[in-house]
């Protein structure tokens, strides 16, 4: 799995990719971290679960990525070295997952307001997956 | 109409109703026509990217009214662009939380001094590190004020007459805040708890990006009469303050964006940008949101409040002096990302609309009974923060505005360059080495990567964008100030 930060003239995006669904989100989840911060430490900080459910995949992906920018703001971490296991249950889709939550004075970190819906892309291709999410700064 | 008078870009056209007026007609889905405010320099910034398509989206919102309108310093956001301003019916329309923005009131305010540059200079540095060290910026730093449950509710349903009750403020603060700093639609009860608690750490922070702490000299002064109303003149040292509602305004947004998605699908489904994302006017989420983004409102007004009031503090110390003897009073707060329920002029009738000014500054003229009674009869004072290498303006509200723009103009000089590039061309280090050696402009952010996003070559000309704004009579050049310290997260 992998990601890249892409132009944005206000704001900062992030592509990504990776074989499954679940290898993709958490590639988006470090996108964001990325966009937040350039130099991550490789060790240090705990990790801590993140349980989201939602109505559809996009929906899931935007819910997730504002529940590590809230763990961010509540916990004064940055969430780093994201993991996910996204599933479809019946109507609803569901992710398990955890982060490493580096903590904010152990790091030089700029804030990442929000996720957006604005070109939000979650597609299938023949490699697996790929994702295109706006963040405001 | 000769060929000067219509670009064609892509798909879109634009055809020029008048000098710095061109219209994008109205084809297919769009409800109204759009326009946008620019000059040929600043158009041909504007069509870079993708505003334009912002735009021509944003007129597809339920009860827009007259035009969708980019203002001068118009860029790409997400779903409406940044410099857009949008009316829509608040009985048959929409309102829409992201045409408003994450950050609920991001907004500006100006502090007054009666101290010169002379009596400045010397201290810069002293000034600076005391600043940066006393009013909390960054990711984590947490606020002024250690904020409990009490003091969110308080905040979020009182505005600034939370900060008075508190100490934090005096009368005179409020009689010079746009609503006196509190929306009375505010509802604390429609935000939710993930809000409250990621504002909770946040109340008197600046935050980071391209917010800031700004100590300026007043350098020149364009109307006499309207600067002597506003306590303006040249030489003078002033304060200016960029920040928002803080993670507490982002979360209402998002959470609003989210109930919106689930009870309104049809209503977004009908639009071209899943991030225009609107509640139709007279639902019951339509009331929540409003209710809901007011608190947010009070929360920055509070939030601005607490970062002013500690900056008194802070001069106290580097100049010896009470700040009542400095004379450190507030000339006026603005927001910049914003919708209110307002009543405007359409086709001689006076309807009620959802005002959305999504990086755009309400500029009201004088006489608009919304105004405070200091600034009734001369219209009030518009801040325009410009790059801090290149200076701001006070304008005060143009006759023209309440024609052409729903009582609006631009809000700051717009980014030409993404976060990205700026720190390909750019070192923060440099940047902070070049303006204090070659401007005497001292600055001291918490990331070097900061100061190169928000390096002065990345946004566009401020002196332009301002030009524009006078030249329509929507905001009217008062004064221009230079920065002298900065600080930012």
């Amino acid at each position: 799995m992998s990601f890249e930060l892409r132009d944005h003239t206000a704001d900062v995006a992030v592509a990504a990719s990776a074989p499954s669904l679940s290898g993709l989100f958490a590639a988006v989840a470090d996108g964001l971290a990325a966009a937040g911060c350039e130099e991550i430490p490789d060790a240090g900080g705990e990790r801590f679960p993140v349980e989201v459910r939602a109505e559809g995949v996009e929906a899931l992906l935007f819910d997730y990525l504002d529940q590590l920018v809230y763990e961010r703001d509540v916990r004064a971490v940055l969430p780093v070295d994201n993991e996910a296991e996204v599933r479809e249950e019946g109507a609803e889709w569901t992710l398990s997952g955890s982060a490493r939550g580096v903590p904010l004075a152990d790091v030089d970190a700029r804030e990442v307001k929000a996720v957006t819906y604005s070109e939000m892309c979650v597609a299938e291709t023949a490699d697996g997956w790929e994702a295109y999410v706006v963040f405001d700064v | 109409m000769t060929d000067d008078d219509v670009k064609q870009f892509g798909d879109i056209r634009l055809e020029r109703v008048r000098e710095h007026v061109w219209e994008m007609p109205r084809e297919g889905e769009m409800r109204v026509p759009a326009r946008v405010l620019a000059s040929e320099q600043l158009l041909e910034q504007i069509r870079q990217d993708k505003t334009l398509e912002q735009l021509r989206n944003a007129t597809h919102l339920p009860g827009m009214t007259k035009h969708a309108i980019c203002m001068p310093d118009g860029h790409q956001g997400y779903g409406f662009p940044v410099g857009g301003v949008g009316a829509t019916d608040a009985e048959e329309g929409c309102i829409s939380p992201g045409s408003v923005g994450y950050d609920i009131n991001c907004g500006v305010r100006m502090m007054k001094t009666n101290l010169t540059y002379a009596e400045l200079e010397g201290k810069e540095e002293e000034l600076v590190d005391a600043l940066f060290a006393n009013v909390p910026s960054g990711l984590g730093g947490g606020g002024i004020v250690q904020g409990d449950v009490d003091a969110v509710e308080g905040v979020l349903d009182r505005g600034v007459d939370w900060a008075l009750e508190h100490g934090h403020a005096v009368e005179d603060d409020l009689a010079h805040c746009e609503d006196e700093g509190r929306r009375p639609d505010a509802d604390p009860d429609a935000v939710s708890q993930k809000a409250k608690d990621r504002g909770k750490n946040q109340l008197g922070s600046l935050g980071s990006g391209n917010h800031f702490l700004e100590v300026q000299r007043v350098t020149d002064v364009f109307r006499e009469d309207v600067a002597s109303e506003f306590g303006l003149e040249e030489d003078q040292i002033v304060v200016l303050i960029h920040c928002g509602s803080r993670g507490l305004g982002h979360q209402v947004c998002s959470d609003y964006l989210r109930k919106i998605e689930k009870e309104h699908g049809d209503l977004l489904d009908s639009l071209p940008d899943k991030e225009l994302a609107a509640a139709p006017a007279g639902s019951e989420l339509a009331e929540e949101y409003y209710g809901a983004m007011c608190a947010a409102i009070n929360f920055a007004w509070v939030n601005r409040q607490l970062i002013m009031h500690r900056t008194r503090r802070v001069f106290e110390r580097v100049f010896g002096r009470d700040w009542e003897a400095m004379e450190m009073d507030l000339l006026y707060d603005v927001a910049h990302n914003i919708a209110k329920k307002e009543v405007h002029e359409v086709d001689g009738e006076d309807r009620e609309l959802y005002v959305h000014r999504k990086g755009a500054t309400r500029a009201f003229p004088a006489g608009r009974p919304e105004l405070p009674s200091a600034y009734r009869d001369v219209g009030q004072p518009v801040i325009i923060p410009g790059s801090m290498g290149a200076g701001s303006y006070v304008l005060r509200g143009g006759e023209r505005s309440l024609d052409l723009t729903f009582g609006s103009t631009a809000h700051g000089a717009g980014r030409t360059m993404s976060r990205t590039q700026a720190k390909q061309e750019y070192w923060g280090e440099t940047v902070q080495d070049e303006l204090r050696d070659q401007q005497k402009i001292y600055v001291k952010a918490q990331s070097g990567a900061t100061v190169a996003e928000e390096a002065p070559g990345v946004y566009k000309d401020v002196d332009e964008v301002v030009r524009v704004s006078d030249e329509l009579g929507i905001g009217d050049k008062v004064a221009r100030t230079f920065p002298v310290c900065n600080i930012k997260g």
